[in-house]
Formats: structure tokens, C-alpha cells, sequence
């Protein structure tokens, strides 16, 4: 089934925030941040700002009827800045006027003295100082200390990976429009329309239920607008409160980059012990989190990173530690993967310097050690694997032994330009690690027209969430799609909404959505049954007709509706699904945490001009477990765009911010994201369809993040296509692999030289 | 630099180069007026615009710093056409002027004056659907359609031009127009289809 949205897309009618119609008298927003990563505020000028045309009113810290703070996982961070600044694009006031230009010309007026503080911007800088968001923690299987004696070789490295930026193509915003009785309605360009909620309640010390939060649709999220969205709707909502007006405020690109946190950078250490099997007997490793000035999701980021540090290898004896390290960058944030490709590019990198260090290829180690069903993985869950089926599809399938000869024939016959191949196996873990999150609601009201509405707490953010929910309504009921309307994630329709994330969705929304579905038609079947005076298990509903023991009756689905509605049955149904058998015990880091997982492989062949360090991806080639998808075409889309997602994380996305913490990949001339040129030339994607069971909506898994992985194989892509034009090369595992590292990695010798 | 001096300067400059320029070409009444400077320099900070877009004639009064995208935004209320960074970085707010793709957001509104404007809502006559749309509808050519109308304005110039010979062509020719979801694959399906089909755009 086609995107549901796809007739208002392509017309340029889809509805995002800053195109709903604004109401007379909106007035505009815009915040004036901290030009100090560090310091303590001396003095806050507004004056002059005030005076600009157009000004209406300036808010600071003190105009905060409740609680000045947004944190969520941790009472962390102020939404203006009182005392303090902890970043540099941290807000400090807000500006309300007439015109965005009129707010935006007044932010330029205000002056602030800051006495500047010690800036630290390296994780590892932090940990020494004990700059800690949470203590750290430690995932532990078996016993390494003793594993390392039953080792043939163990091998030690550190790597880097670096943050990336979200760039939703939409933005960050907020539209907040005053209600009677002090109520507001908020239209946010958030995952989290319950989070928006919640922090402007506590913000503006009023209940929950006088906050509505309503979106229709999102330009992009990828983890950015989860919890990051809170800030604007709580500012909006503090303008619109006090003035009694609507306040919009939609970013201007350079203040998002500027303001909004990004993908966790990390630092890691690794120590890595193998048999003369290849056999990987132990593996320790220990990450140091770039959680930036304050909690948000980082603590949640780095319990993902420890899920996933073994990728989809079984270790007999793990030990991983992590340390979430508080830097004066934006609070870094969720970012498709949440951590996971972090700890699996560490794994990757072990395996491709114990490769090295034996002198084998890196796929004979990562093909040993793949998990097998029944295997423990370190956290206690133990695996329901298909690790091992996807990756002997992809080798049989694409023939990667033809592949690997290609490639060195290639390599044999050229000089200056070199191919690299690189397997890239994933394992991604599906729920929300925090099981109390693993919740969501629908509400579905069939009309006495027989035509059907349903809101759920899922927000459609292109990842075809509203497909799949439309699919499982049409499905349940057995009518025309036609008849179905998937409404704007609203706070007062569906309740207490977890983020939209965690890959886990449609699954979440989807099971409510049927939940719902099942008790209407179980209702309405009764109607049926009571007409025809016959068994209830004898009525079917289907293709909009009744049906008795299978014959068609001339009830259609309107008249069954109608005559439900006559007999004032209900036809509505509010439902809530949490699925079963899931915990997590932290105090001894061991549970259940997933509802299952999610594997693949994929083959990525790269080439390297190795006069300019320039490189193209010719091809990645895919096998996939998507369980038995219910919409092939949405789940191909997620894959190739989480790919191309992950190779622009692994390959051209340079996050810098100078030693004062200021960020100079601030716009999208300074900050490269994939553009149409520079996506792999060939992605072939095969469907590993399974017919387990699973606790996925129709079977059908999760397919949000998992994918994005499968971009670290360009970086080993691009690793072993360096080695091919220089054995000794000393390459870092240092990602991004630009291409100015390549080249830098290529002439190791002249670099040296030159210094 | 202190930003205050710098825009009262420019709005005295304008009131007395204007009042200069008004005693030749405004009317009497608002020569009459002009004892009233502010008056003066607000008439001529706004210029007359004439332009047609989609196929409708706009006899309008502008900023002369107003762009292209904010009076089809902002002023027109034709918000499909989208503003992705405002600095001609990510092509979401592509439009065509005389058949032409620009940025609107590099563009100012008084540099259309006498053109003709098409926006992504100036495509479909009514129901009916550009071959353009109908492709990115088949080939699935988004996700959450943020940039789409980009996309396809830059498309259909993109075959105007004749760059869509060849895959290769359309990746180069399309590179400026960013989609952060990826449905890249998809945009070059659909592109090359339109291009095959042959069909006048």
C-alpha cells in the first residue's frame, strides 16, 4: 500500500508546522542564546532590545511561573538560563514581536557579560574530572579477568566516533495558541507530544490536562525532535501565556544547528582476546560518552550503547563499562540508533585490528563468531537469533567470494585507484529500554456513516507510521482503506503518549490500534449474530460485507454499523497494548529488555581515488530480516534511507566545535550531508522473511533504525581499500572517514615528513 | 559593528534620497504629505510588484529585501513551497521563474517583476496530476515529503535543462536538493521515468 500522505506530498498540501494558518494577532518568538560555552551571566542587557520596533515583551528566567527546568531523565537543565550558561546556544531570552524579522533583529541588541568559566568539550577530559551526568555502569558476562589466560592473542585499541547532526529538513518549532480558562493548545513539531506537555505543565506550574499538544506531521525527526522539541513548546507557551496572544516561533536553520544537541560522540577503549580458532573468547571495552552540558536522553543513550556492544557476535565474557561525561556542548541527544552504532563500531574496529594483527580477513573472525539461537547475550537476554541467516544468505545470494575476487583483481590492475569490500552484520534490540515506555494507546470511533477515525499516540514523521496504522484498521474491519482517516497525534484524544522511537512504534501504536479494532468488531459481530440468529463464530465481516458460514448476506458494513448504532451498541473503542514478558533488573544489569531482535547483513564495495583520498560507494547489497513485512514498500524506503543515513554518519558528516565549544559545522555549507550524488551507486536489498513468531504488529518488524548500521560497513569498506594501496597504513578508527582522512591515511609517510 | 547606527543609517538614507526621488516621480497628495518623513520613506521602502503566479496575475506592494519564498510564504499563504535553510543550501524551496528552476529563498520577490512564477501548487490542474507528481507518487519518492515539492520543481527543470539523459546526469543535476530521510533511489526512478515517457514539461 502507498504512503498515505503521498497525494498531499507530491502537491505541496501536506500540513507542517509552519504552514498552519496562523491566527489574527500572532505574535513571533525568537531566543537570544549564550555566546559562552561556560560561565557565570554578570549581567543581562535588554534594554536597547526592547526598544526595536515591533518588540512586544522579552522573557528571561525570572518570567517562570513554575519550575524553570526541561530536563527529563534528570532535573538537569533550565529552559532560559539563570545564573549559568552550559553551552554555547544555550537560550538565555526569549523575544517576542510582531514579525519574525522585528524578534530577530531585537535578539541582536541584547548584550550579556558572561565571566567565562573552564570550557571542556573531550569526554575523556571530563571523566578525569569527574564531570559525570550518572555514574557509570557496567554490562558483565562470564569472567574476562580469568578469560584472558584461555586467549591465543589479545589485541588493544581506541576509537573515536563522532557526533552528526540531525538536519531534519523541517526545522525545530512550536505554535502555541491561548485557550479559555487558561487552557493552550500547542502545535509542535515534536516525537514527543506528551513530552512537550509535561515539561510546559511543570514550566508553567499548570495541570496537564490544560495543555494540548497537537501534530499532524513532522519534516523529519531521526531522534532530534524526541525530546528536544520540549524547549520551543515550553517557550511558546510562556509567551502565549503571559500575553494572552499566540506565539510562533519556527528556527531558523543556523539556531537549530546552533542550540539543539546532536548524535553522541564517543571515545572507546577496547581490549580484545581471541583462540587459534579465531574465536572471540573475551571482550572488554569502555566507553566515554560525549553526553554534552546536561542529562536529556543520554543516560538512556548510553544503557543502548552497552546493549550493544557485542553487535550480533556471541562473547563468552564481556565486560563494558560506560561513563556519560558532562562536556559544555549542547546536550547531546537521541539520533536514529540511540547509541547502538556507537558500541557496534567499537566491536567492528576490534575485529578489524585482531583481523590485521593475525593477518586474516576480518570476515573469517566476524563469520565465527556469529550468534546462534539459545546464545546469552550480555545483558541475560538470551537470543532468538537469525544472525547466521543472514549473513549465509548474503554471501550465497551475491556471491561474496566473486565479490572479493573483483576486488582484488581490481586492486591488482590499479595503481591510484583501489576497491574496498566490508561485511557488515547487525543485531538491533527492539523496545524501549526503559520498560515502563513500552506502552501506547489507540482510539478508534467507526462513524454512523460507516467511515472510521483513529488516533494513536504515534507521530508520522515520513517513516509511514500512519500507513501501517490506516493498513491495520482496513485489515481488522475488512474494509476499503478509503474509509479510514488517520488524525494528528493529539494529548486530548490519546493520552500519556511515550516519544515516537525506538524503531518500536507501529508495533506499540499498531498492536493498539488493533486491540481497538478487535473489541468494535467483536461488538458489532454480535449486532450481526443477533440478526441472523446465528452463532457469533459463524459471522464473518469481510471485504465490507457480512457474511453467515460463509455465505454473503446483503448486510453491508454500513448497514451493520447503522443497525449497531440503532441497537446503541458502541462504536467506539479507546485501547491500550503494552507487550508482555519484557524487564530489565538494573541493579544487576540482566532481563529481557527486548521484545526480540532485529538482524541483517549487508556487503558494501567502495572505491578510492588514491591521488585525492575522494571515494564512491559502488554498491551495497542487503539481506535483511524484516520478519513478514506488511508494507514492503514503506520498509524498503527505511532501509535504504537508514542506510544512507549510516554512511553519511561513517563517511562525509564532520561535526567540529573549537576548544571554546562553539560549533563550526554550523550550516549546511560547512556541514556535508548526503546529497543524490554521493549515495552508493547500486543498494540492493533482499527480504529474509521468517515465519516465527514475533511480537511485531502482523509479524512485520521494526525497520526505523536497524538499518543505519549497515553505513559502518563503508567505513571498513573504505579501511580495506586503504590497506590494499598501503598494507602498513596506520589507520585510526576514527570516524568519520572523510576524505581528507583518507588521504591523510593513504601517505602516512609524507604526512609525517611534513610535520 | 554596532547593528542599531547601521539600520537607522540606512533608513535616513532612504528618507532623504527618497524625499529627493519623490519630488519628481509621487504624486502631489504625497508630496503634501512629506512634511511626514516616516510617511515618505514607508511608501518607498515598499515597491510595486507585477508578477504572475500560477497562471494568476498579482498586482502587489513589497519590501524591496523581501525574497521570493517569504512573499509566496509569508504573503500569499502558498506554503508548499518549503524554507529548509533560507541560504540555497538544501533546494527545498525551489521554484520555477519563466520555466526556469531558482531558489526562491536566493531570490528576491521584485526580481520576478513581469515573470511568470510556477510553484509546486501551480502543477496539478486541479485533480489531475503533473507527470512529475505521478511519478514521485509511483516510485515512493519520499518519506516525510518535507522536500518533495522541491524535488520535484528541481526535477522537472532538471529534464527542461537536459540533464535527465542518464541516471548519472540526474544524480549530478539534482545534488543540490537535500532529503535527510534518503529516498534518493526513488527520486532517480521517478525522474528517469518522467524523462522517458518523453512528455513536454
Amino acid at each position: 500500500m502507498m504512503n498515505i500522505d503521498s497525494y498531499t506530498h507530491v502537491r505541496g498540501e501536506s500540513v507542517y508546522l509552519d504552514d498552519i494558518p496562523l491566527v489574527n494577532g500572532t505574535l513571533f518568538a525568537s531566543v537570544f542564546d549564550s555566546p559562552v560555552a561556560h560561565g557565570k551571566i554578570k549581567s543581562l542587557d535588554i534594554d536597547a532590545a526592547m526598544k526595536m520596533p515591533g518588540v512586544v515583551r522579552i522573557f528571561t528566567a525570572a518570567d517562570i511561573p513554575g519550575e524553570n527546568q526541561i530536563g527529563g531523565i534528570i532535573a538537569d537543565e533550565e529552559l532560559l538560563a539563570s545564573t549559568h550558561v552550559h553551552f554555547c546556544g544555550m537560550p538565555v531570552a526569549l523575544v517576542v514581536a510582531t514579525s519574525d524579522e522585528a524578534a530577530k533583529a531585537a535578539v541582536k541588541k541584547i548584550k550579556i557579560e558572561i565571566d567565562p568559566l573552564p570550557v571542556i568539550t573531550d569526554p575523556r577530559e571530563a571523566k578525569e574530572k569527574n564531570e559525570l551526568i550518572i555514574p557509570p555502569r557496567t554490562f558483565q558476562l562470564g569472567d574476562t579477568t580469568a578469560a584472558w589466560t584461555q586467549c591465543d592473542y589479545i589485541i588493544e585499541g581506541s576509537t573515536a566516533t563522532n557526533g552528526q547532526e540531525h538536519l531534519y529538513i523541517e526545522t525545530q518549532g512550536a505554535y502555541a495558541v491561548p485557550q479559555e480558562n487558561s487552557a493552550i493548545r500547542i502545535y509542535s513539531s515534536t516525537q514527543g507530544p506528551t513530552q512537550v506537555q509535561r515539561t510546559t505543565a511543570r514550566v508553567l506550574n499548570i495541570p496537564m490536562n490544560f495543555i494540548e499538544v497537537d501534530t499532524t506531521r513532522l519534516g523529519g525527526g531521526f531522534g532530534g525532535k524526541e525530546d528536544q522539541a520540549s524547549a520551543w513548546g515550553a517557550m511558546c507557551a510562556l509567551a502565549a501565556w503571559h500575553l494572552k496572544k499566540p506565539v510562533k516561533y519556527s528556527l531558523h536553520r543556523m539556531e537549530d544547528m546552533r542550540m539543539t544537541g546532536k548524535r553522541h560522540p564517543y571515545s572507546s577503549d577496547f581490549k580484545i582476546g581471541l583462540n587459534k580458532d579465531y574465536k572471540i573468547v573475551a571482550y572488554e571495552v569502555t566507553f566515554f560518552q560525549n553526553a554534552g552540558a546536561a542529562a536529556d536522553l543520554s543516560p538512556a543513550v548510553m544503557e543502548r550503547t552497552l546493549f550493544h556492544c557485542t553487535n550480533s557476535y556471541f562473547i563468552p565474557n564481556v565486560k563494558a563499562t560506560a561513563y556519560s561525561c558532562k562536556t559544555n556542548l549542547p546536550p547531546n541527544t537521541a539520533f536514529r540508533g540511540f547509541g547502538g552504532p556507537q558500541g557496534m563500531f567499537v566491536i567492528e574496529a576490534a575485529i578489524a585490528e585482531a583481523a590485521a594483527a593475525l593477518n586474516v580477513s576480518p570476515i573469517l573472525i566476524q563469520q565465527k563468531n556469529l550468534l546462534k539461537t539459545g546464545d546469552e547475550f550480555p545483558y541475560g537476554q538470551i537470543a532468538q537469533s537469525e544472525a547466521n541467516e543472514c549473513w549465509d544468505k548474503a554471501v550465497n545470494l551475491y556471491d561474496l567470494q566473486k565479490l572479493q575476487q573483483e576486488v582484488d583483481a581490481y586492486n591488482n590492475n590499479n595503481k591510484l585507484s583501489k576497491k574496498g569490500l566490508a561485511l557488515m552484520p547487525i543485531c538491533f534490540g527492539i523496545s524501549f529500554t526503559k520498560t515502563l515506555m513500552n506502552q501506547a494507546r489507540a482510539l478508534v470511533h467507526v462513524y454512523t456513516d460507516g467511515s472510521v477515525g483513529v488516533s494513536t499516540a504515534g507521530v508520522e514523521m515520513g517513516q509511514g507510521l500512519n500507513t501501517k496504522i490506516l493498513q491495520v484498521a482496513a485489515s481488522i474491519f475488512s474494509i476499503n482503506p478509503e474509509r479510514i482517516k488517520v488524525n494528528t497525534t493529539n494529548t486530548y484524544r490519546v493520552a500519556n503518549t511515550s516519544p515516537t522511537a525506538a524503531s518500536a512504534s507501529s508495533d506499540l501504536n499498531g498492536k493498539a490500534t488493533e486491540i481497538a479494532c478487535v473489541a468494535i468488531l467483536q461488538r458489532l459481530k454480535e449486532v450481526a449474530a443477533e440478526e441472523f440468529t446465528a452463532d457469533i463464530s459463524s459471522i464473518e465481516v469481510k471485504e465490507d460485507c457480512v457474511f453467515v458460514n460463509g455465505k454473503q448476506t446483503d448486510w453491508s458494513w454500513n448497514k451493520l454499523v447503522q443497525a449497531a448504532f440503532v441497537k446503541r451498541v458502541s462504536l467506539s473503542e479507546h485501547a491500550h497494548y503494552a507487550p508482555p514478558g519484557i524487564w530489565f533488573d538494573t541493579t544487576k544489569e540482566k532481563g529481557h529488555p527486548f521484545t526480540y531482535h532485529v538482524y541483517g547483513t549487508a556487503i558494501t564495495t567502495v572505491t578510492i581515488d588514491c591521488l585525492r583520498g575522494i571515494y564512491e560507494v559502488d554498491s551495497v547489497k542487503i539481506v535483511h530480516d524484516f520478519g513478514k513485512s506488511m508494507n514492503p514498500i514503506i520498509d524498503i524506503g527505511q532501509c535504504e534511507g537508514a542506510l544512507v543515513q549510516g554512511i553519511g554518519w561513517m563517511t562525509m558528516e564532520e561535526m567540529l566545535y573549537d576548544k571554546e565549544g562553539k560549533l563550526k559545522s554550523n550550516a549546511l555549507s560547512t556541514y556535508k550531508v548526503p546529497d543524490i550524488y554521493s549515495v552508493p551507486k547500486e543498494i540492493t536489498i533482499h527480504f529474509l522473511e521468517t515465519e516465527k513468531e514475533n511480537l511485531a504488529i502482523f509479524r512485520s518488524k521494526a525497520v526505523g533504525e536497524p538499518p543505519l548500521m549497515y553505513g559502518i560497513g563503508a567505513y571498513f569498506a573504505l579501511f580495506n581499500a586503504i590497506k590494499a594501496f598501503n598494507p602498513a597504513a596506520n589507520i585510526p578508527y576514527d570516524a568519520p572517514m572523510t576524505p581528507e582522512k583518507v588521504l591523510m591515511s593513504l601517505y602516512p609517510q609524507t604526512l609525517k615528513e611534513n610535520k | 559593528m554596532d547593528t542599531t547606527n547601521k539600520n537607522e543609517g540606512r533608513r535616513d538614507f532612504l528618507k532623504k534620497s527618497t524625499a529627493l526621488a519623490a519630488l519628481t516621480i509621487a504624486s502631489p497628495a504625497l508630496i503634501k504629505a512629506g512634511d511626514n518623513d516616516e510617511k515618505i520613506a514607508a511608501y518607498f521602502e515598499k515597491v510595486p510588484l507585477e508578477l504572475e503566479i500560477n497562471g494568476q496575475a498579482y498586482k502587489l506592494s513589497v519590501e524591496p529585501r523581501v525574497t521570493l519564498l517569504d512573499l509566496l510564504r509569508e504573503q500569499l499563504g502558498l506554503t508548499g513551497t518549503k524554507k529548509g535553510c533560507d541560504h540555497g543550501q538544501c533546494g527545498c524551496c525551489t521554484v520555477h521563474v519563466d520555466g526556469k528552476r531558482i531558489n526562491s529563498c536566493l531570490s528576491l520577490a521584485v526580481m520576478s517583476h513581469g515573470k511568470k512564477v510556477t510553484t509546486i501548487e501551480g502543477l496539478a490542474k486541479g485533480e489531475e496530476l503533473h507527470p512529475m507528481q505521478e511519478a514521485f507518487m509511483k516510485h515512493d519518492g519520499f518519506q516525510c515529503g518535507y522536500c518533495t515539492p522541491g524535488q520535484i520543481m528541481s526535477a522537472i527543470g532538471c529534464i527542461r535543462e537536459g540533464h535527465a539523459n542518464t541516471a548519472e546526469d540526474v544524480r549530478e543535476y539534482m545534488s543540490g536538493n537535500i532529503c535527510r530521510c534518503g529516498a534518493y533511489p526513488n527520486i532517480v526512478d521517478a525522474i528517469m521515468e518522467v524523462k522517458k515517457g518523453g512528455k513536454q514539461l
